[in-house]
């Protein structure tokens, strides 16, 4: 969707705010809401994320969006009640879980790398040296195609292999494997005649948002 | 809740103006409905405070400056190079490594949200996150680049990576001088997150360090 969060090339955002050797985490609470996303597998919170409404997008700091994010999602799911969120306490007649993510599930959690590309024969549509286009596509719901990208034209760089088009996620149950291409752009196609005659940039896109050029 | 939350529907819960209740809240809820284990949950805390950082890229950078064989397996393939220095996990699927040199500059960004290589860089700091970055860089990576502290001349190539679908990055800085006699536990040292994120280059030692 054309939302907030899809920044790239947007002005006027305001400050850096560069700080050198910044921890990850701020406050205690920040590191917790991340844990607790780990511990639920919840999947992308990236849909829920996106839904955020513009101005309390850019007021709230970045682990508040994942809580919304998450509570929104779990209320979604029907794992809990806004009315157990409201509380901070189970419905009295609820049956307790037996949770997911187990302290030795935890501790492996951190060398396993979860596997999302697909070992299946497809043909891609294109291939590497070949020119592409942005196609001028407005998903409403998520996607990962940014909006600078459409309507221009690139040349496919590499074949990163077959995943899931993550716009599929929320659009249709069924999932649409398709090759995604690493593509180069250069910045004088993107910016214009002002940016840097030098420079570029590279970006992966899956098949869906392409075409040919 | 407020007006305000029914005005928002149901896609939007309230930020409190205390997120650290709000939080102890809903973990004391999923505890309590067996959802989450607080011990699982303390290990994940500690995981990502304390065990996994820039400290891991950096070593696989010092490697790569030091072993000629293990470089050219790191830009072959970054995520099975990095698993071979012991590091893997989330948002490490496909790790990817570019390379810096005298005529090419590579800078990470991820314009959508907050992609970045947690197994060798750790989570990221806010300013990489912040709309300012994740706006600018695309556009006038020069520019924010500059704003940082790094001037590059006219004629070398800025190359931006928007790290937001199948692989991730890590920047392979170059090697400062005078680091020709260091060890690699030494040289690793020299080695920051902005190096690796690409927005600083490697400072050459102060005189007597590494020493």
């Amino acid at each position: 969707m054309n939302g907030i969060h899809d920044m790239g090339g947007m002005q006027g955002l305001g400050e850096l705010g560069y700080h050198e050797n910044e921890p990850g985490f701020h406050e205690a609470w920040e590191v917790r809401v991340f844990a607790l996303v780990q511990a639920m597998q919840v999947g992308a919170l990236r849909p829920y994320i996106e839904r955020i409404p513009a101005a309390d997008y850019l007021r709230m700091n970045y682990y508040e969006r994942w809580y919304t994010a998450l509570v929104t999602r779990l209320i979604e799911r029907g794992i809990v009640t806004r009315a157990e969120v409201e509380r901070g306490h189970a419905d009295p007649d609820v049956v307790k879980a037996t949770p997911v993510v187990t302290p030795v599930v935890a501790r492996e959690l951190l060398f396993r790398a979860p596997r999302t590309e697909q070992d299946i024969a497809l043909a891609p549509r294109f291939r590497v040296g070949d020119r592409v286009r942005g196609r001028n596509i407005h998903p409403t719901t998520h996607t990962r195609m940014p909006r600078y990208t459409r309507g221009k034209t690139g040349v496919v760089e590499r074949d990163r292999g077959i995943f899931t088009l993550p716009d599929s996620e929320r659009v249709s149950a069924e999932p649409k494997p398709q090759h995604v291409y690493l593509i180069h752009f250069t910045a004088h196609e993107l910016w214009g005649e002002e940016a840097s005659a030098h420079d570029s940039l590279y970006i992966d896109m899956w098949e869906d948002y392409l075409e040919p050029a | 809740m407020s007006q305000r939350h029914s005005d928002h529907a149901q896609d939007h819960t309230d930020v409190p103006s205390d997120p650290a209740l709000r939080v102890k809240a809903l973990e004391s809820l999923l505890v309590e409905k067996g959802l989450v284990d607080p011990v699982a949950l303390d290990v994940l805390v500690d995981t990502y405070e304390n065990r996994v950082g820039p400290r891991h890229g950096a070593q696989v950078v010092a490697r790569a400056w030091v072993e000629p064989a293990y470089k050219q397996r790191l830009l072959d393939d970054g995520t099975a190079a990095i698993a071979e220095s012991g590091f893997s996990g989330p948002q490490g699927e496909k790790l990817t490594v570019v390379e810096n040199t005298p005529s090419v500059h590579n800078v990470i960004v991820c314009t959508l949200c907050s992609c970045y290589p947690w197994p060798v860089l750790g989570l990221p700091p806010t300013w990489y996150k912040s709309s300012a970055y994740r706006s600018r860089t695309v556009m006038d990576p020069r520019g924010v680049l500059s704003e940082l502290g790094l001037d590059l001349p006219d004629a070398v190539e800025v190359r931006v990576w928007d790290s937001n679908a199948a692989s991730r990055y890590l920047v392979l800085p170059e090697r400062p001088k005078g680091t020709e006699s260091m060890s690699e536990a030494d040289l690793a040292m020299l080695v920051t997150r902005d190096a690796m994120i690409g927005v600083a280059k490697v400072a050459s030692p102060r005189v007597g360090d590494g020493a």
